[in-house]
């Protein structure tokens, strides 16, 4: 031995059981920062991959620029690719069709592709010549066409003919609109349809180089060029994720999200800095010992720290393999879940985030951790190692009160109420729990808001009647029931603009037919009334909105082309998945009654669920319904919300679960070390007879006092945070009122509860099974 | 009568090589009241045997009876209530709560086995030991000596059949020890308690009634207190 620190690797040694712990705590405390800040991270890739393949590549758009203005931003070092774009008809509204299917007409640059990296060239060429088009997919598919082969555009003026140099995937919106799309190039397009373009629709998308100051460079094209800052349009999502957002609310984001990072690693510091004061103060006779045989304070001070960083050496590096686990876990399961839009995601990416927070964290938390107990350390004074008091882990300043309790009982509560700084440590730390899981709760109320899930009544497509007449026979309907690709498939009859007198009052509405799975998804927002009244017939539902003001039993006079009818409503509903215009009320009805009331025996749309979601079934349900109505694909669409909300549930609730964990570790790590501190104390009481049903009750009394200070504070100082959150993230953008987070307490407080219930019962077992005398003759 | 009865009591640390046999045999009785010392040299199984016949340890063979009552072929919890009413200890490192004051602490057993405590028993035991006017001290406001004397006072409040004292005076000045076996001879007289203690101090065992000599695990009984057999 050439040094007094060399002491360190053959204590580690000795003590291996007791610093088990300790290193453990360190272990789950970098996994859980890592593992949070890497989840963090890689939500960050995948919601980035996901804005990329849905929103597209590109940071900011410019609009209704001139050729020299968009030559001098292309021109610019900052811009890594720019791509006119420019459309007509793109909200099928314009009359520009291919064979009688609503047709939109685009132009852009190559270089487009670059930016929106969801769109591919399937075949073909992009166009070279000034005649060459690329048609959607699905104009390809249907019409038969090869390179080569002409196709008619008419227009709104004269028929066009192009010629067809490829074709590219379909857009959600065309598939939606059930609508084709022609693509050329901008010089191309601008020779055919410059008139006809709207200014909104001419766009110059901009895609910056890596780690350029977006905000800034775009303030500098807008100067130079005097281009008005409300023609540039930004990327919002991509913008956001890129932390490059000028949006006022994601800017609100970022603070929340920086809030959110700070509490995490205050939790890991937390349970760190409680880990190792337990363990100097379960060693206060071995530092006393030291400081008799002549070690000075300052080398205490050393070797505590010297021993803290040596625990880290191995402790470090195993949380941060477990947290990059749980990383990559995720990650798998988001490429499993949702190929397409984060086939991406790296199987065994590193989170350079979660492995340097983890890191850096957790190594300053150990070493800021330290000073406390390495200066308790040093402080012990040499009498300790000599005197019978060296076991006395928390020098007690009051007797416990025997009157109220059971002895057990109150040596229990004394244990955990009877030092304030270790009441208060325990309560923080307990209470930090609450306030983590409960600002984290926000992020659920977040994504329930920002993105709409599926509905059960979603269709995956669609035939629509393109006039929107009740022209879909009852037969299609049929027909299309037989199809074994077809899950589920329902109609609805639309009657618009129906002139009606309620209360005495004229006004309009749209009047809808349900069957009966529609009833069935709409038995939630009754809000009064019968459903089966109108099931029957007996009566219509009127949806509740500003100026219809009715109550079942009221009656409500319809004027159709068979005359006028008076009908009773049956109930009100508070919502249905339509609009009908800012003034327009909606009724809804049995099919029977809207036959009734207008004489229409077709449906105006027919949504169908599909058990096989395969192109080749699509087509044939097409083929099937004909070409005689718009026919919707949504199956893109679905896929992307499907895999947005799947994303963000999977990290949303991911964090919340990391975060109860954080909560049950630090609970039975607490009241783990707690026990390990009295061990002796424990066993001394053991050999004076005390049962070992009594030191349980001992622990439980003293975990319950922690658990109900702990639940106390965290509710008193994490209701108000999330209040505070939920107005910033929530309220302000989309004026909800807040309430009391009942779901998120009652599962943290299961959640602890429980964690309570097993931080006693692992010590109980341990107290049982020791040994007496080798308890207290223990160093 | 027969207080402590222990026969052919062996205990065995370890297997093959490193086996070593702590207590060979050991065999003796302690009557009512009697006052033993055991003295023996540093690893002879001193503390092995007090901790045996206090039931801490478990003994590889033999029987321990106290009071009649064989301890082992008891079960743990019943062992554990055993124990807290008919055996006191005394530590050398006292082992007092540090939570507890100095009447609490002397109460404790009791309040273990949920008895009220009889405040002019505890006030007794507090005037014996000569701490009434510290009963509302912590552990860490008295001084060694002190300390044992509460430690006393805890082994003593339930009146238990034996006392086992282990080194009590390991910790203290010679004045402190000379207090504390006072005590526990003023014990054995007045409330006609069995002790057994272990000592390394020879110049305690003259207040013993009996001395018995361990060594190298063989207990032999050394009959009543005789210094010229200890020198």
């Amino acid at each position: 031995m050439k040094s007094y620190l060399e002491l360190i690797p053959i204590s580690a040694k000795v003590h291996r059981k007791q610093t088990r712990m300790t290193r453990l705590c360190i272990v789950i405390s970098v996994f859980l920062i890592a593992a949070i800040f890497g989840m963090a991270d890689m939500f960050l890739q995948s919601q980035m991959e996901q804005a990329i393949q849905s929103d597209g590549a590109w940071h900011v758009g410019f609009k209704a620029l001139n050729e020299e203005q968009i030559a001098m931003i292309r021109a610019r070092p900052e811009v890594k690719t720019g791509a006119r774009y420019a459309v007509t008809n793109y909200r099928l509204d314009m009359g520009y069709a291919i064979n009688g299917t609503q047709t939109a007409l685009c132009g852009f640059d190559e270089s487009f592709f670059e930016l929106y990296p969801a769109v591919h060239l399937l075949g073909g060429t992009f166009p070279q010549e000034d005649d060459e088009v690329l048609v959607s997919e699905s104009a390809w598919d249907r019409l038969n066409l090869a390179a080569g082969d002409s196709i008619k555009v008419t227009t709104p003026g004269k028929p066009l003919v192009f010629r067809v140099s490829g074709y590219i995937e379909d857009t959600m919106g065309l598939l939606q609109g059930g609508a084709f799309g022609v693509f050329m190039d901008t010089d191309t397009y601008l020779s055919y349809f410059q008139e006809a373009t709207l200014e909104k629709d001419f766009v110059y998308f901009v895609g910056f180089v890596p780690h350029c100051r977006i905000q800034d460079a775009v303030e500098d094209i807008c100067k130079q060029l005097e281009i008005p800052r409300d023609s540039v349009s930004e990327n919002s999502k991509l913008m956001g994720l890129l932390l490059q957002s000028s949006d006022s609310y994601i800017l609100t984001l970022y603070l929340v999200a920086v809030i959110l990072a700070a509490l995490v690693a205050f939790a890991g510091m937390l349970m760190i800095l409680g880990s190792l004061n337990s363990n100097v103060a379960q060693r206060t006779e071995f530092f006393g010992m030291m400081r008799c045989l002549g070690a000075t304070g300052k080398q205490i001070r050393r070797f505590v720290r010297l021993e803290a960083l040596s625990w880290c050496r191995t402790a470090i590096p195993l949380g941060l393999v477990s947290g990059m686990a749980v990383v990559w876990i995720l990650c798998g399961m988001l490429r499993v879940a949702s190929p397409i839009y984060f086939g991406g995601m790296p199987l065994f990416g590193v989170s350079w985030i979660g492995l340097g927070a983890g890191c850096v964290i957790g190594l300053l938390t150990v070493l800021a951790a330290m000073n406390s107990p390495a200066r308790k350390a040093s402080k012990v004074s040499p009498l300790t190692a000599v005197s019978g008091n060296a076991n006395t882990v928390f020098a007690a300043k009051r007797a416990a009160d025997t009157r109220l309790f059971h002895v057990e009982t109150a040596l229990g509560i004394h244990h955990a109420a009877g030092s304030k700084k270790n009441l208060l440590l325990m309560t923080a730390s307990f209470a930090f729990s609450i306030l983590l899981f409960l600002s984290f709760g926000t992020g659920v109320d977040f994504m329930h808001h920002a993105i709409q899930p599926l509905r059960p009544w979603t269709p995956d497509v669609s035939v629509v009647s393109p006039d929107n007449s009740c022209t879909i026979s009852d037969s299609l309907l049929a027909q299309l029931k037989e199809n074994p690709a077809v899950s589920r498939i329902f109609g609805r009859s639309f009657a618009y603009d129906l002139p009606v007198r309620l209360h005495g009052e004229h006004k309009t509405v749209t009047l809808i037919s349900y069957e009966d799975w529609q009833f069935g998804w709409a038995e939630d927002n009754v809000l009064e009334g019968s459903m089966d009244r109108v099931k029957n017939g007996e009566g219509v539902f009127l949806v509740s909105r500003e100026g219809f003001a009715a109550h079942p039993d009221d009656e409500i006079t319809v004027e159709t082309k068979l005359g006028s009818r008076t009908v009773t409503i049956a109930g009100i509903l508070g919502y249905v998945p339509f609009d009908a215009g800012k003034e327009a009320g909606i009724l809804i009805c049995s099919e029977e009654l809207f036959r009734q009331l207008t004489g229409e025996a077709g449906y105006t749309i027919l949504d169908l669920q599909l058990k096989d979601q395969s192109d080749r079934a699509v087509e044939e349900i097409h083929g099937t319904a004909g070409e005689g109505y718009t026919f919707s694909d949504r199956r893109a669409s679905n896929q992307n919300v499907r895999a947005v909300y799947f994303s963000f549930a999977l990290f949303v609730y991911g964090f919340l679960a990391v975060v109860a964990l954080i909560a049950a570790f630090n609970i039975i790590n607490s009241i783990g070390m707690s026990v390990s501190a009295r061990m002796r104390q424990y066993g001394a009481m053991r050999a004076i007879g005390t049962s070992a049903r009594q030191l349980k009750i001992m622990i439980a009394a003293e975990t319950a006092t922690c658990l109900f200070c702990g639940l106390i504070t965290g509710l008193a100082l994490g209701l108000p945070l999330h209040y505070a959150l939920y107005q910033k993230v929530i309220t302000s953008r989309w004026g909800d009122v807040w309430k009391l987070p009942v779901s998120e307490i009652c599962i943290i407080a299961v959640v602890m509860t429980a964690s309570a219930v097993l931080a006693v019962v692992g010590p109980a077992r341990r107290i049982s099974g020791m040994s007496v005398v080798e308890t207290i003759s223990a160093q | 009568m027969e207080i402590l009865k222990v026969q052919n009591l062996c205990k065995t640390y370890g297997k093959e090589e490193a086996r070593v046999d702590a207590l060979k045999n050991v065999s003796f009785t302690l009557e009512k009241g009697e006052f033993a010392a055991v003295v023996g040299e540093s690893g002879s199984g001193k503390s092995t045997l007090l901790n045996c016949i206090g039931a801490l340890d478990t003994p590889t063979s033999g029987n321990i009876m106290v009071d009649r009552q064989d301890l082992f072929s008891m079960k743990e919890e019943q062992r554990t209530i055993f124990r807290r009413r008919n055996i006191g200890f005394v530590f050398q490192s006292f082992q007092l709560i540090p939570e507890l004051n100095v009447e609490q602490n002397v109460m404790f057993p009791l309040l273990l086995d949920y008895r009220r405590p009889d405040p002019a028993a505890v006030g007794e035991i507090l005037e014996l030991l000569g701490l009434a006017d510290r009963r509302r001290h912590l552990p860490g406001q008295l001084s060694g000596g002190q300390q044992q004397r509460v430690a006393i006072g805890r082994a003593l409040i339930t009146r238990p059949a034996l006392i086992l004292a282990d080194e009590p005076t390991g910790n203290l000045d010679s004045k402190n020890s000379q207090d504390v076996m006072d005590l526990l001879t003023q014990a054995s007289r007045r409330y006609q308690q069995t002790i057994l203690m272990i000592t390394h101090n020879n110049n305690l065992v003259s207040s013993a009634d009996r001395v018995l000599r361990i060594t190298d695990g063989v207990l032999k009984d050394l009959g009543g207190n005789a210094d010229e057999k200890l020198s």
